[in-house]
């Protein structure tokens, strides 16, 4: 199974996205903002991110650079409420490899996990 | 058309001025006591014209008024407060119906004429009114028609060009004065509406626009009404998403009213909710509020397991603020997505308290920068439970205005972004 890490500063999303994920995936961390992402990320090298964009102390999008610029093999689905364009081409330059918008249901977010990252 | 922020000030003052000279002159004739609480212009679709009405009995007293400016005005009490202006006209004795409507009427005329007199005054021009029309009735039937005359509607890609009726649903928007005023000690209230003819009302806003750069054009408000109103379909949406409520997008108004009279639009309920600071143009604030009652409602239904809990758990408020950030990025990705730039926000902070101490830092933070501001007001239902929520938007009135100047108004239908087409 893919290891897992999911940044959201949402407990609630957190606990949605580990239900939705945990029968097939390994949850390896769960965080709370951009840096606890980047710090877990060196430390663990999950197969996959589920990064949130609108974080406290680091957002998403620079979280997802850094992990990048770390790692341009790293795979980083963006899973956030924004639905901007701007937002969306900033997520591209900083690496992103999926844009899923809340709220999702599970098979949406199955089929960009599988996009990314294939079983 | 263009209009300015010190002209929509001023005419706000005027509005206001006038229903303080109306109670004035109630309190005179009745020994009652009332003050005006808070006074707006609103940009509305004509059919949510009075909306806060709703449900209630009221009644009325009623004139048109030709001139300088034209259309309907209406004065509006409920009931009991009708009943009681009544019996102070006539005290100790019995008021019989015919004296009680009497009365009614009568002071309804003094009132409003000395309303209207104050707009003539300051166009230097007259404006008659007619024999006032004593009305009864539910909800918003208590209000004319909004007049016709054109809108406040713009040539855009939905084709909603100055149209009388609503094309393609797009909304059919008309300006409305409203003032509130409070029987002082009591919990009633009652209303004057002023609802002008957009024509006359275009050319007295377009005599007083300011040449200078703080003048909006008209029809562009009119088009960022309707992209507030696609954001509150989409808050809406994401709402019946997540709990699998049927909830609808229902009233949504661009107001105009000075910074210490925003607090009072949000009333004196206790809500739950949460508070955003976006940035980028337009900064501001946004605040999404829940009744107490609708936060457990709809907490319950985002959650897994049922808690059959009354009061409000550390669960309840993490859904509550969940739901609140993804409600915000609905409503605000549309302006952002038609205004091709991004907006920021900060996490959401989950607030419970009082409507007006929840806005109240907020209309103070605005309030450094400004005298007036632009509140936008959005609400929406659901028949399946006891629902309602609310989101009101404090932007930064000079950032509106840039946002505006740079809307492309042929943009306005492009509030979706296609996230396959980015990522391909």
């Amino acid at each position: 199974m893919p290891d897992v890490l999911i940044a959201d500063d949402s407990e609630f999303m957190r606990n949605l996205l580990r239900e939705i994920l945990e029968e097939d995936h390994n949850i390896i961390g769960e965080v709370e903002n951009g840096v606890e992402a980047v710090e877990t990320y060196k430390e663990r090298d999950p197969d996959l991110v589920m990064m949130d964009i609108v974080m406290p102390i680091r957002d998403g999008i620079e979280a997802t650079d850094e992990i990048k610029t770390e790692n341009p093999g790293a795979n980083v689905i963006m899973c956030t409420s924004v639905g901007q364009e701007e937002k969306m081409k900033e997520a591209v330059k900083a690496g992103a490899d999926g844009y899923i918008t809340k709220p999702f249901q599970k098979p949406s977010v199955m089929e960009a996990i599988d996009d990314v990252v294939p079983s | 058309m263009n209009v300015d922020i010190q002209s929509l000030g001023t005419f706000n003052r005027l509005a206001h001025e006038g229903a303080e000279q109306a109670t004035a002159a109630m309190c005179q004739m009745t020994g009652l006591d009332a003050v005006v609480d808070v006074t707006k212009i609103s940009l509305v679709d004509r059919a949510d014209v009075g909306e806060q009405l709703a449900g209630g009995e009221y009644v009325g007293v009623r004139f048109d008024f030709a001139g300088e400016l034209a259309g309907e005005t209406v004065l509006v009490f409920d009931r009991e407060g009708s009943e009681t202006i009544a019996s102070a006209l006539v005290p100790g004795g019995a008021v019989d119906e015919a004296m009680a409507r009497s009365g009614v009427e009568e002071v309804g005329n003094i009132m409003m004429s000395g309303f209207i007199d104050g707009w003539a005054d300051f166009l230097e021009a007259t404006i008659d009114h007619s024999p006032p029309q004593y009305v009864e009735g539910t909800g918003t039937e208590i209000l004319p028609v909004a007049p016709s005359g054109g809108s406040a509607t713009v040539d855009s890609p939905d084709g909603f060009e100055g149209q009388d009726s609503p094309v393609d649903g797009s909304l059919d928007q008309v300006f409305v004065f409203q003032s509130e005023i409070e029987w002082v000690g009591e919990s009633v209230s009652f209303y004057i509406y002023m609802l002008p003819e957009y024509g006359p009302l275009a050319d007295v806003m377009s005599r007083h626009a300011d040449a200078e750069d703080d003048a909006i054009p008209v029809d562009k408000l009119g088009v960022f009404n309707e992209m507030t109103y696609d954001g509150t379909q989409r808050a809406a949406a994401n709402v019946e998403m997540m709990t699998g409520i049927e909830t609808e997008a229902e009233v949504t108004q661009l107001s105009f009213a000075p910074i210490e009279d925003v607090p009072k639009q949000v009333g004196t309920d206790t809500y739950v909710g949460t508070v955003v600071e976006f940035t980028g143009v337009p900064s501001g604030y946004l605040v999404v509020l829940f009744d107490e009652a609708s936060a457990v409602h709809i907490a319950e239904a985002m959650m897994p397991i049922e808690l059959d809990s009354d009061e409000l758990t550390d669960q309840h408020r993490q859904a509550i603020e969940e739901l609140g950030n993804i409600m915000t990025s609905g409503f605000v990705d549309g302006w952002a997505n038609v205004l091709q730039t991004s907006v920021d926000h900060t996490p959401p902070r989950l607030v419970h308290d009082m409507g007006r101490s929840i806005v109240d830092p907020l209309a103070a933070q605005v309030g450094q920068h400004q005298e007036h501001a632009f509140l936008i007001d959005s609400e929406m239902r659901t028949d399946d439970i006891a629902f309602g929520a609310e989101i009101h938007v404090l932007p930064n009135e000079r950032e509106l205005r840039q946002a505006l100047d740079e809307l492309l108004v042929e943009r306005a239908d492009q509030t979706e972004a296609d996230v396959e087409q980015i990522f391909e």
